[in-house]
């Protein structure tokens, strides 16, 4: 390959680039969809949603110890567990804490909108301690045959066969939340319930019933992140918090609380970062993602892609 | 063209508010309010503002039991049910919804979204179908615009939404909290015509109304509010216009 001019490999480095940040894009979108979501509908700002992610991980390896099935089969049995975890824990606890169930209980509204906040927090200390209980730090991983296998476009262009295959499952799993928000009456539900809460009890929608849908929406996709997380690199008891800022920084680019705007947030990030990497060496792909959130922060504090 | 069946119960009151009294925490807004609605009967409640016409409203569709911050005390009856025992939800499925002051749409939902989200109920999921051809036949406008969101169309538009979207859920009571606010005569005239039509379906009405001559002309019975109680009430024909503005401004207390 002597006879090749170099702009050659200049066009294969951005398009490689600009490839493999999408599928990063796609896998920080994933990690997002469920901070979009609580936020969307509930105006939630869950600081637990990171930990959910990592007991999403957790439980994937635990039902692969019971029955040695494919890691994207055993998504039958932990979506389930997941959703009725996200169900119950906003049923039992944060629904209580709402900023609008701390008003009828005559806190003051400043302390109201905080308490949910900190709740979460205290959620995300308690989930992330009752992992190292059960577990210990030793880091996890679920192996897998597709970890080291990629496929290959034209001569110099390689496609990791996992990340592929995540992106496709993130891209499946958005359009299902879109048709099902748009078109079924709960998913409707939840998004009259997001623009007015107290109108949408007059429709006889009971609201906290809906939250709790929401939230076990939410966590049942943390959950199957957990698992890709689990399928593509080690993890610990309190990774929780990498991940949450990741969210964070997704859903700020994308819009907050739509769940599209967490693919394309999910991409832009994805690509800033991978592009970076590839002109200023693996130090800038951090900073530049956060100069990128830091700038779309100050210049459109409503995200890139929100309406 | 009917929206609802008109009620046989023709002898007892539809709705029965005895003793009322309600609180935005320690602040009273209601005292002692005994109002009776017989089925087909349409009431107009006149009243300045902070008369207490909306607390009225939101105590019947439980709006205004929210713990610390709004609650009610006295009986509210409707078809021998307590409603003041009941949730929001509980007594829009017993048959009673409100067409909010201000129309309060989804603003982020198409418009036929916003009237899909009144049938909501599993009962009023059944004929879903039916009352959306029945809420455009009233409101043809609206048909044309269904894909629009709520947010982009005109006060007047939006007003016609509000009422479908309560229609949606096969209502019996429909509570209109200031009907005829901010929008121009000529599409109040077309609203009326409208809420008519409604009446004549069967549908019991309440309608708060700032203009006195509307309220009188589509009410069976009037109510003047002052102060949180009911200062005057009568049938249009019995009531002159200057003892209705007399009881409005509070400079003839009493005149029941």
């Amino acid at each position: 390959m002597n006879d090749v001019s170099p702009i050659y490999w200049e066009v294969i480095d951005i398009v490689s680039g600009l490839i493999s940040g999408t599928m990063l894009g796609g896998y920080y979108a994933i990690l997002s969809i469920g901070l979009a979501i609580t936020f969307g509908v509930m105006r939630l700002v869950n600081l637990a949603h990171g930990d959910w992610l990592v007991v999403g991980a957790y439980l994937a390896v635990v039902i692969l110890q019971i029955v040695p099935i494919s890691p994207f089969l055993n998504l039958v049995v932990l979506v389930p567990i997941m959703f009725a975890l996200g169900y119950f824990i906003q049923r039992l606890l944060l629904n209580r804490v709402s900023a609008q169930s701390m008003e009828e209980r005559g806190i003051s509204p400043t302390f109201a909108l905080m308490s949910p906040i900190l709740v979460t927090f205290g959620l995300s200390i308690v989930i992330s301690h009752l992992l190292l209980a059960i577990f210990d730090t030793n880091a996890r991983n679920i192996q897998n045959a597709l970890s080291f296998s990629s496929i290959r476009i034209g001569e110099d262009i390689f496609i990791p066969t996992l990340r592929l295959i995540f992106f496709a499952i993130t891209v499946a799993l958005l359009i299902a939340l879109h048709l099902f928000l748009k078109y079924s009456h709960m998913g409707r539900a939840i998004r009259a319930a997001s623009d007015d809460a107290s109108i949408a009890t007059l429709m006889g929608m009971r609201t906290h019933q809906i939250y709790a849908f929401a939230s076990g929406l939410s966590v049942a996709v943390a959950g199957i992140a957990g698992v890709m997380v689990a399928m593509s690199r080690t993890f610990q008891p309190f990774d929780g918090t990498q991940f949450l800022l990741i969210a964070f920084g997704v859903v700020i680019l994308g819009g907050m609380g739509s769940v599209v705007g967490s693919l394309v947030g999910g991409i832009v990030l994805g690509i800033t970062q991978t592009l970076a990497g590839t002109y200023f060496g693996p130090s800038a792909q951090l900073v530049a993602g956060y100069m990128l959130i830091l700038l779309v922060l100050a210049v459109r504090p409503q995200g890139l892609f929100s309406r | 063209m009917s929206i609802s069946a008109p009620d046989a119960s023709a002898a007892s009151p539809l709705l029965e508010i005895s003793h009322l009294s309600a609180y935005y925490g320690e602040v009273a807004a209601l005292h002692d309010v005994n109002l009776e609605i017989m089925p087909g009967e349409v009431l107009s409640i006149i009243g300045a503002n902070g008369a207490g016409k909306s607390t009225l409203l939101k105590a019947v569709v439980g709006m205004m039991n929210r713990g610390r911050a709004a609650h009610i005390r006295g009986e509210i009856d409707f078809r021998g049910r307590r409603l003041d025992r009941m949730t929001t939800v509980d007594i829009v499925d017993a048959g009673v919804t409100m067409v909010p002051e201000g129309r309060r749409l989804f603003p982020r939902l198409t418009v036929e979204d916003n009237l899909l989200a009144g049938a909501f109920l599993p009962r009023a999921r059944g004929r879903l179908r039916e009352r959306l051809d029945e809420v455009y036949a009233l409101f043809p406008r609206l048909a044309d615009r269904r894909e629009q969101l709520a947010s982009q169309m005109s006060g007047g538009e939006q007003q016609m939404v509000a009422i479908g979207r309560a229609l949606m859920s096969g209502p019996s009571l429909i509570l209109f909290d200031e009907l005829s606010l901010g929008l121009a005569p000529a599409i109040v005239d077309d609203i009326y015509r409208r809420v008519s039509q409604i009446i004549e379906g069967g549908v019991t009405c309440v309608i708060i109304e700032q203009d006195m001559k509307r309220a009188l002309a589509v009410a069976t019975k009037v109510c003047v509010m002052l102060e949180g109680r009911i200062v005057l009430r009568g049938t249009p024909d019995d009531l002159t216009e200057a003892q209705v503005t007399a009881a409005y401004f509070g400079t003839e207390i009493g005149a029941h």
